[in-house]
Parts: structure tokens; sequence; C-alpha cells
């Protein structure tokens, strides 16, 4: 039986395993794409976000056969661009980062956000890192370095 | 792929709906979390079929695969139900859940099902052999039990496009973001002439389905909003009296309570 094909990262794979098989499991365990986090595992904390297609999601809550023939984006393949690194400027200017278990997901769905909306307002960002929780910093330091990477990084969303 | 069928149109989906032991997969959203061992998936994310909202001379139809966010951003959309899908979660899982997941994961908590029982939402079925439409109240037949044979797959809800202009949307849930109701509450009001025309109440997430009792509604059908004052406490007390509700998170005492309070309010909304 033929297996799965996506692109992962930008490049393209194809997972021999089951259809059913959770994409949180698959990134981490077969690909090492140990950016992805493991919180909770039923879609309520967002540490293992991913794009698909652009899109956010939780990789928990997908399974594997409906990202078949999408692009994959994790943390591993976001970090080689611009984007991020003006994210994770505004991240470092912020002390947006303490233990750093959510900050994938974060930076993910600030990415996402963005992307749809380049210059959010300080709701609009709550709104959008809605689902990620952070434990450690009160989430004022990220929302603050989000509204920061999208003045800094006018243009590239 | 093992385990999984993608299919990329609606035929082909109900054929393998038809010919094989298969869990329908939309958002994924409750299905992942549920985990089910040694089951098939077939993917309906990618049936364009089921992509699509459109609209004819009486509903909005809404495709089975539709996810929140597209919704939301769909003008066709009737604001109450938007109201509803705002209040979902959080962007990833809006992005993932799907009305037909939502309606066919047979919850009471489902939001979206909430504002279909309110609105005499309807269900649309496919097999190989033709389709059928449902009430959406009749669609749920019992906890997690649903008027949806083996080779069916549901394929669009339909909302009217007039009358839902008027109405009230309550979610309790224990924070903003990610909540799964404790309570939800949807009302529904109309008047012509003077007369009140519709006054649908409906209550999720505090009993095996989703609660509506169109015979207490009728007792202020076709009643001025005066009258219906008059009516008020009997009517208050019907539902009171036939509203046996079930513990979950939270005691059945105090989800009736909200479910009084909300009703109460939705009728002071519209001048009751």
């Amino acid at each position: 039986m033929d297996g799965i094909r996506f692109t992962l990262n930008g490049t393209e794979v194809t997972y021999g395993g089951n259809a059913t098989d959770r994409l949180l499991d698959v990134l981490r365990d077969s690909y090492h794409c140990t950016s992805v986090k493991c919180g909770c595992k039923e879609g309520e904390c967002g540490a293992c976000a991913a794009l698909i297609d652009g899109v956010l999601y939780n990789s928990c809550c997908v399974a594997l056969g409906a990202v078949s023939g999408a692009s994959v984006v994790t943390m591993e393949g976001f970090r080689e661009t611009e984007r991020f690194t003006a994210l994770e400027k505004a991240f470092g200017e912020f002390s947006a980062v303490q233990c750093g278990f959510c900050i994938p997901g974060m930076t993910l769905a600030a990415e996402a956000l963005l992307s749809k909306n380049p210059h959010p307002t300080e709701e609009e960002i709550r709104e959008g890192l809605s689902g990620n929780l952070c434990r450690c910093t009160g989430y004022n330091a990220i929302v603050n370095a989000v509204a920061n990477a999208a003045r800094e990084g006018d243009g590239l969303w | 792929m093992v385990n999984g069928y993608a299919a990329a149109s609606l035929r082909e989906a109900l054929e393998i709906r038809a010919s094989r032991d298969v869990v329908p997969y939309a958002g994924g959203t409750d299905l992942m979390i549920e985990n089910r061992k040694g089951v098939r998936y077939l993917f309906l994310n990618k049936v364009p079929e089921l992509k699509a909202v459109a609209v004819d001379d009486r509903y909005v139809r809404i495709g089975a695969a539709v996810t929140f966010t597209e919704a939301l951003a769909c003008p066709d959309v009737p604001r109450l139900m938007k109201e509803a899908l705002s209040r979902i979660a959080a962007p990833a899982i809006r992005n993932a859940g799907t009305f037909g997941g939502n309606l066919g994961n047979g919850s009471a908590k489902a939001d979206t099902a909430l504002i279909e029982v309110a609105a005499d939402g309807k269900v649309c079925l496919a097999s190989a052999e033709g389709g059928r439409v449902v009430d959406v109240d009749k669609f749920y037949l019992g906890r997690k039990k649903l008027d949806l044979a083996d080779n069916e797959l549901i394929t669009e809800i339909l909302l009217p496009k007039k009358g839902l202009e008027q109405y009230s949307y309550e979610k309790v849930g224990g924070r903003e973001a990610l909540a799964i109701s404790r309570v939800s509450f949807a009302g529904v009001f109309a008047a012509e002439n003077g007369k009140i025309t519709n006054i649908a109440a409906a209550f999720g997430a505090v009993a095996d389905t989703i609660l509506r009792y169109k015979d207490i509604e009728a007792m202020l059908l076709g009643k001025t909003v005066q009258e219906a004052k008059g009516l008020k406490a009997d009517y208050l007390n019907a539902y009171a009296q036939r509203m046996t509700l079930t513990r979950g998170r939270v005691s059945a005492e105090y989800r009736k309570r909200v479910c009084m309070n909300l009703l109460n309010g939705f009728l002071t909304k519209f001048g009751i």
C-alpha cells in the first residue's frame, strides 16, 4: 500500500505507518522534529502547534491521513525564515521566553496571526495566542513581543 | 494509505462508506482525543462537495467539512451561528473543527448543534443510494446516538436564511478560550404585527441531548409581549418542572439554576 506523502519543512517525505497515527507523534518520533511539544494531547495547550498549508493546527488533533499532499511546517523549518528572526529578536528583547516549552507553539501561532493580520491590535494578539498556554510568563511579555515584532518586522508579513 | 481512505469526491466517499468499516474523519479534534484503537478513518477534509457554503431561497447550506474559521469568514453564515463559532476554543481548533464533525460526534455539548436546534436547522444525509433531510433536534436520539446509518455521511447543515436576527446566546464555561460548555443557551425570538411568532429556546451541555421543549414554547406563540408577560411565571415554571438535568463537571442543581437564569434573561431581553 502507498505511503502518505507530504512536505515537511520543504522536503518531500513518505510516511509508511498508519493513517490514524497522530501527527504530533510522527513529527517527533519519525522525523525528530522535537520542537513540537506534547503538552496535553487534547488540543488544549497549543504546545504541539504546526502549520499545515500555512494554517495553524494542534498536531495532537491531526491524523496523518489528513496531511496527505499537504505542506507541514514546524519550528525546524520556520526558524530558517526572516520572519522567525524578527520574532526571535522581539521575544528576546521582551524576555518573553522563560522555560521555553510553549515557545515553538507561541511562535507559530504568532506567525499564523501575522500572516493574516500584519498589524494586529493587542486584543487580536491575545485572541491569536489564546490557544497556547504558558505557565511562566503571565503572557504579557509574549503579547508585547509579538506586537513589537509586527512593528519592527513591518513588511515581512 | 494504511488504515485510512482519502476521498477526493463525495461519490467516492459514499462508495467507501458503503463498502468498508470506516469512521468518518472531518477535522479530527474530537476523534484524535478519543483515539479509538483498530479503526480506519475515511478522510473527508478534501472532499470539495463538503467544503462549500451555498444559499438557496430558504436556507444557508453549510458543507459538513467547512471549518469554523471558514464559516466565520463567510458573509452568508448567520450572525447567531458566528457568535457561537467565535467562542469555540481557540484559532487552531477552529481551523480544524467542522460542522459535520461537531454534529457527528453526537455530544450535547456541541456548540454549533445548539444553534442548529434553536434555529430549526436541518441536516442533510447522503448514502450511495440517495439522500434525506432530518431536523437537527430529531437527529439526536440519545447520548452519542444519532439517526445516522452505517452507510451514510453528513453532507450539509441547513440554517434558515431569515428569522434568526433576534437572539440570545450564552455560553458558560470554565474560562474564556478553550472552554467546553458547562451550560449553553440559544434563544431565537420573532414577532409579527405585535404577536410572537417564534420563541425557540435550546439548552446545551446539560443533559444527554440538547434540550428544547416546543410544547412549552407554544404557550407564548401568537401572544403579544404584554400577554406573554402575564404568562411568564407559568412558562418558567413549566421549564423548571420539565428539565431533568444530569450532573457533569458541575452539579445538576447548578446547571438548572443557570438554565433558568439564562431563559429568564432571554425573555427579559425581548421585553417579556
